[in-house]
């Protein structure tokens, strides 16, 4: 196997070219190593790209806060400005693995692995990113369901494709993200759910909501129909109530050994989601 | 296919031919013979190769050997001075917060990380991290009066 430490984008692509479809982009590496050595993800070559300084980067610009792809989990749950902005993906980032995972793991990482337990992905899946994504054929930018082809299975191939970079909009004063999450315990542990939730309420009222929950399918699953009952209503606990029993309407837990049966999941989803809802009323002063 | 790696451990630069699907941790016990860096589970869920790289904690199971280019590395053999062990050593050897061993080193590496760049850490600050290093002894509280003690002399002999 052959090492390339990439160091601009265009050392990425000349890499995709030169090793045909048959080398795999290297973020942190703390899933593909594994993945790696059990044979999952064969490759001839790894492309590091965190030595890439433009994709090292948070930063803003104009009305958008833009991720690197090679920022770490840590450095997004410390960045001021996320936290000033998007305090859920600060607390998702936050609670990813360890400290020693997230030090090396990136937020890219979390939405490529696919991987619906994933804290980081689903704080970040209620914000409408842009997922910005290059190749030699292009850049092109893929929402966050765009992103998910299936259980662990990525829609971007990282053979050929480089993620470049996460832009979410500034919120204005009136909109909120949140994020909750069930767990067994407080480090080194996935969740049994999660759940976030972004926001704008006016005179009291949601202007519109977006909700999503994990893992209960394929990626973050948007709770659809408890978007659509909350919107035009007043952000209160009775109908963030509703809305949590609504969203067992789009959801469709699996059971799993350590962390929760199917009816265990399906009991506590609505309480994480109106915790989630009532999250994003108290930071706005409504609850 | 092998790589050349040159990176700094302990203090001493290293060159060396590697292959790089091998894993750091590999490299430091099997070709460095710094077997004081443990492998509990080789998976990132136990914390016991835990070592500090650029400043920062990480599980050197989970990197691969190449991550290290041009990169300064401490393991625990490193922590100790002239034949003189660390203050966090002393702390944890005094608190008795050592049991079997075998999750000592990454506990050790873990807070001084900590304390190398937060030198008057909350108990919860201690907690987040060695949150990712496990104790199968269970002697956690002691391990957190270590840090705090350990903190605290180290603010006295700053």
């Amino acid at each position: 196997m052959k090492y390339i430490i990439a160091e601009s984008v265009d050392d990425v692509l000349k890499a995709f070219s030169e090793t045909e479809g048959k080398a795999m982009v290297l973020a942190g590496g703390t899933d593909l190593v594994l993945d790696a050595e059990s044979g999952k993800k064969p490759s001839d070559a790894w492309i590091d790209i965190m030595r890439i300084p433009e994709l090292r980067e948070i930063k803003k610009e104009g009305d958008r806060i833009i991720i690197g792809s090679a920022v770490t989990l840590t450095e997004i749950a410390r960045s001021e400005l996320i936290k000033k902005y998007y305090p859920s993906l600060a607390k998702g980032a936050g609670t990813v693995g360890s400290l020693q995972i997230r030090n090396a793991a990136t937020l890219t990482g979390n939405i490529i692995s696919a991987q619906p337990a994933a804290d980081a992905a689903m704080a970040l899946a209620p914000l409408d990113p842009e997922i910005v994504v290059v190749s030699n054929e292009g850049e092109k930018i893929l929402n966050m369901e765009e992103a998910y082809a299936g259980f662990g299975k990525s829609a971007i191939d990282s053979s050929k494709e480089l993620v470049k970079e996460v832009r979410i909009r500034i919120p204005e004063e009136n909109e909120k993200a949140s994020f909750i999450r069930l767990e067994l315990r407080k480090s080194l542990s996935l969740p049994m759910l999660n759940a976030a939730a972004m926001a704008k309420v006016e005179n009291g009222v949601i202007k519109y909501i977006r909700i999503t929950m994990a893992p209960v399918g394929v990626g973050p699953k948007r709770a659809r129909a408890a978007e659509e009952f909350l919107t035009g209503k007043e952000l209160n606990e009775a109908n963030a109530g509703e809305a949590g029993q609504l969203a067992l309407k789009d959801a469709n837990p699996r059971s799993n050994p350590l962390r929760g049966s199917k009816e265990y999941r399906e009991a506590t989803l609505p309480v994480i989601v109106e915790r989630a809802v009532m999250e994003v009323g108290a930071q706005l002063g409504l609850a | 296919m092998s790589e050349i790696l040159k990176c700094i451990i302990n203090d001493e630069e290293i060159e060396a031919c590697v292959d790089p699907e091998m894993r750091l941790v590999d490299f430091i016990r099997e070709r460095m013979h710094l077997t004081g860096t443990k492998i509990g589970c080789k998976k990132g869920e136990c914390g016991a190769c835990t070592i500090i790289m650029d400043g920062n904690a990480v599980n050197s199971c989970l990197l691969p050997v190449m991550r290290a280019e041009g990169t300064v590395i401490q393991t625990i053999e490193g922590v100790e001075k002239d034949g003189r062990l660390h203050v966090i050593q002393e702390e944890f050897i005094n608190k008795g917060a050592i049991q079997c061993g075998f999750c000592t080193p990454g506990m050790i590496m873990s807070s001084k990380a900590l304390l190398d760049k937060n030198p008057s850490p909350t108990t919860d600050e201690v907690k987040e991290a060695l949150g990712g290093n496990i104790c199968r002894c269970t002697g956690y509280k002691k391990i957190e009066e270590a840090v705090m003690s350990a903190a605290k002399r180290l603010r006295e002999e700053a």
